[in-house]
């Protein structure tokens, strides 16, 4: 055994933990007030280790304005690292269904060791959040990272929310068996490039799922393909599973897999291929992210791009991105009048018994008509917010 | 007695029988203003004294009397520490200090209150000094917070009397002319203290950078100046003026901003005319800035827009959206220079923007603002004043003024502050009264004060997010453990007053936990 564990981080937000092996169970707190703090924290502190069934350890934990699920996490993690027989806490979630079909404009990255960084990470308005794993973990902090976000995911209510994993070939099974706990509403896959790689975590999570009692096939699978294998081997990838909701692009590693530099030129062929592959599938496909934060214009343009090209949504690196890229996304008054016209012609026609639809004379086509959908969808979901 | 609040007043407070709080614009002043004694000044009279041991003999201070100082040198100011020191080295004690704000640079003063130099405090004490005078037993008397307007109002109406006022100035001429936009260490407008200049028995400008006569704009005039010390070294620059203020990176804050911003084009008031008061807080630093995207964006021009002074303000001045900024305070290097260069940039007291006894406020012309809070209630009262531990943490500043004039006053507040909730059941101190507040904006969503009926259907019609306070708290509180609550004994530590000076609540000794 260990003598000593240490977890979390004195960054704002966060605590560190150092829990070592105690005849008894002995609680030391560290906070900027102990006279409001200390209590409610030795509340979280006890009640995560009597979960656990740990009774001797000692616990020091220094905090920095922490928020009680963090506490718990941190405390957790570190009472599994010390005792590596402790199975892991169950929380009660109460997560509402997503549908497949919803808008994705924006898929919101947040690190997932990063306490500070998830804070109000379901308040910024983005179509889902996406709680990362692999690439912004580092890995001595990956178990840290999945017991934090299996905590955040049993605390907060999503509009929908997914986990990216590590490769299921490095860290990915023990990612999935900590978060599948919590139930997220799907799966990110980073560097997919096969029909074999998606049927390895739909396999997985219909195990998990199964297990865990929850209704098999319920999580979304959502392949990120960000290498030149993955780009040929697209629509395998978008064909290989019905838990596959949306297809996504990486475009930085594609390019150090491809040799490429990031230029629109270089990304097209890739981008047109996921296009292609998510249409032939009939699910989604969301753009890789904007890098430079500082350059609002460059997000519009590339937003514009990527939107003419087919993609349904593009990954978002900071709240800020949000309002741009959705009112890129978002209908415009003329496009809102037509759609309406032709959804209208279209109802006119069910009633009618009639099978084809005509507006003017002039034939429409039933992609047509699913844009049309598509756009007063876009239309009424923008009203609601203000982003 | 309890005021309309229903928080407890004691009836006196030594020499002072209290008025409770009945309403934001419930009382209505009556008699005359109070007065300093007459003074002739003939031809050819030298004004400049060689040292402050000589100005405090000059002017005849003495122990028991009450000695007053602006804070516009702020956390860089080193004349209160001069003068309170000298007083104690000329065996001077018992002294009543009144000053606008200390700062933690103005800890020394612990020593002297230890020591019985100073019993008495009438200011805002941010940092060191208000921790240590909310442990209790250190004053003669409780200490007394007021605004920025109730300060103005207290000296013009009696309440405190000045026996030497000493007044930082960047810059004065050998006749008593000072300003504080220009000299070695600018500090921006110092016009919070023209009423102590004007109603003190005796008025002294210390300036470490005396310039040929006439000095102007002379915001401490010739007429009502004693004496004039120099020094060597009046103050810090670092910590006086700040270079340019940085607005907030947190998501959360800027998700506020964008909000408060958003609620500002709803609510009717941003057309063209427009006025608002800018903080220099994180969040409304954001919130002015995209306000003035939005004026942008739709071509409109406010009026005005008030300070305290930042860059961001001058920009907005500078590219046509506002005609005028009206200026208390300065808050960085680009204001104060602005406030030199730029006619439409304008100096102004506390008498001019927020007297509650007076001909009218610059605030009651307002339409938006944005303030801040350390907490606030279900009954939409703000706290600026005390920390949830019950300690004392700031001052009123202009909060009171602003909220009670504009018709569009947001408070803009994270729901946590780490563990610490911000929205609560009752605030630990009430500051500014529910019935002046009409919108919480978090990153949870709007919560309209139920006052405002016609407001919450514009911000529900613009598809804002608003939600009752009571459900924003609760989502806030399902992340920490309620943190402990103080329990306040009887002793009186603080006395908070509404800026019509009326006490809306006091600050009591915390003597245990619940």
């Amino acid at each position: 055994m260990p003598k000593e564990t240490i977890v979390g981080s004195e960054n704002k937000g966060d605590c560190r933990v150092r829990l070592t092996p105690a005849d008894s169970l002995a609680i030391e707190i560290h906070t900027s007030n102990p006279d409001l703090f200390a209590p409610g924290i030795e509340a979280v502190v006890t009640e995560t280790l009597a979960g656990l069934g740990v009774t001797q350890a000692k616990v020091e934990i220094t905090e920095q304005g922490s928020l009680d699920y963090v506490i718990a996490a941190r405390v957790e993690a570190a009472a599994r690292t010390l005792f590596p027989d402790l199975p892991p806490l169950r929380p009660q979630v109460a997560r509402s269904p997503s549908d497949r079909d919803r808008l994705r404009r924006t898929r919101l990255y947040a690190p997932g060791n990063n306490p500070r960084l998830l804070v109000g990470i379901e308040l910024h308005g983005a179509d889902c959040v996406l709680l990362d794993l692999e690439d912004s973990v580092p890995p001595a902090e990956k178990h840290a990272a999945r017991v934090l976000v299996k905590h955040l995911l049993a605390t907060v209510d999503f509009l929908e929310v997914w986990v990216r994993i590590n490769p299921l070939a490095t860290y990915g099974t023990d990612d999935l068996g900590e978060v599948m706990l919590a139930r997220p509403h799907g799966i990110c896959l980073p560097k997919a490039e096969s029909a074999e790689d998606v049927k390895g975590l739909a396999d997985e999570l219909s195990r998990l799922e199964t297990e865990l009692g929850f209704e098999e096939g319920s999580t979304m699978i959502m392949p990120i393909i960000e290498t030149g294998k993955g780009v040929l081997h697209a629509e395998e990838i978008a064909t290989a599973d019905p838990r596959v909701a949306v297809i996504a692009f990486g475009a930085e590693d594609y390019t150090r897999d491809v040799g490429a530099k990031r230029t629109q030129e270089s990304l097209l062929f890739p981008r047109s291929q996921i296009v292609a592959a998510a249409a032939t599938a009939g699910i989604q496909a969301s753009d890789t992210v904007y890098a430079n934060l500082e350059d609002e214009e460059g997000l519009i343009a590339e937003t514009r791009h990527i939107r003419d090209l087919g993609f349904t949504g593009k990954g978002v690196i900071n709240p800020r991105q949000i309002g741009p890229i959705h009112s890129v996304f978002s209908p415009s008054p003329e496009e809102i009048a037509a759609a309406e016209r032709i959804v209208a012609a279209a109802a006119e026609a069910e009633k009618q018994g009639i099978g084809a639809i005509a507006i003017g004379g002039k034939m429409i086509d039933k992609p047509v008509l699913e844009r049309a959908r598509r756009t007063l969808r876009l239309a009424g979901k923008i009203k609601e917010g203000v982003e | 007695m309890k005021n309309a609040l229903g928080r407890e007043i004691p009836d006196r407070i030594g020499d002072r029988t209290l008025r409770p709080f009945q309403g934001a614009f419930a009382t209505t002043p009556t008699g005359r203003k109070a007065a300093r004694p007459q003074k002739t000044v003939r031809p050819g009279e030298n004004k400049v004294l060689r040292s402050i041991e000589e100005a405090i003999e000059a002017t005849g201070l003495k122990s028991g009397m009450t000695i007053s100082f602006h804070h516009s040198f702020r956390n860089g100011d080193y004349l209160v520490n001069m003068v309170v020191d000298a007083c104690a080295r000329m065996g001077i004690g018992d002294l009543r200090l009144f000053p606008t704000a200390l700062f933690p640079i103005h800890a020394p003063l612990i020593e002297h209150i230890k020591a019985g130099v100073v019993t008495r405090i009438e200011g805002s004490m941010n940092g060191p000094v208000g921790a240590f005078v909310s442990k209790g037993g250190a004053l003669k008397q409780p200490a007394v917070l007021r605004s920025h307007g109730g300060r103005w109002r207290a000296i013009e109406a009696g309440d405190v009397h000045i026996d030497v006022a000493f007044i930082a100035a960047p810059q004065a001429d050998p006749y008593g002319n000072a300003t504080g936009i220009k000299g070695k260490t600018p500090c921006g407008p110092i016009s919070f203290s023209t009423v102590d200049a004007q109603y003190a028995d005796k008025t002294v400008v210390v300036t470490n950078d005396l310039a040929p006569y006439p000095v102007h704009p002379f915001e401490i005039q010739q007429g009502w100046t004693d004496y004039v010390v120099v020094v060597d070294e009046i103050g810090d620059p670092e910590s006086i003026a700040s270079g340019t203020l940085r607005i907030t990176r947190s998501p959360t804050r800027l998700r506020i901003a964008r909000l408060a911003a958003a609620a500002v084009k709803a609510s009717g008031y941003l057309k063209d005319g427009f006025s608002f008061q800018g903080g220099a807080g994180g969040i409304s630093l954001a919130a002015t800035k995209f306000v003035g995207e939005e004026m942008e964006k739709e071509g409109i021009v406010g009026s005005f827009a008030m300070g305290g002074g930042t860059k961001l303000l001058v920009d907005i001045l500078h590219r046509g959206l506002v005609r005028t900024i009206l200026d208390g305070q300065a808050f960085d290097l680009d204001a104060i220079a602005s406030l030199r260069e730029d006619e439409n940039h304008v100096l102004m007291d506390p008498g001019h923007y927020a007297n509650y006894d007076s001909r009218g406020c610059s605030t009651y012309m307002l339409d938006a603002a944005f303030l801040g809070a350390t907490e606030v209630d279900l009954d939409f009262n703000v706290n600026v004043n005390t920390h949830s531990d019950g300690q004392l943490l700031h001052g009123i500043g202009g909060h009171q003024e602003v909220a009670a004039g504009a018709k569009l006053t947001l408070i803009t507040v994270p729901t946590l502050r780490g563990r610490l909730p911000v929205i609560v059941d009752r605030v630990t101190t009430v500051t500014t009264p529910g019935e002046v507040i009409d919108a919480i904006v978090t990153e949870r969503g709007i919560a309209v004060n139920p006052r405002r009926e016609d407001l919450r259907e514009r911000f529900v019609a613009a598809g804002l997010p608003v939600r009752e306070l009571a459900e924003i708290k609760k989502e806030a509180d399902r992340l920490t453990r309620p943190p402990r609550k103080p329990i306040f004994g009887d002793e009186v530590i603080a006395l908070i007053e509404w800026r019509d000076g009326t006490v809306i609540d006091t600050v009591r000794k915390v003597i245990g936990w619940k």
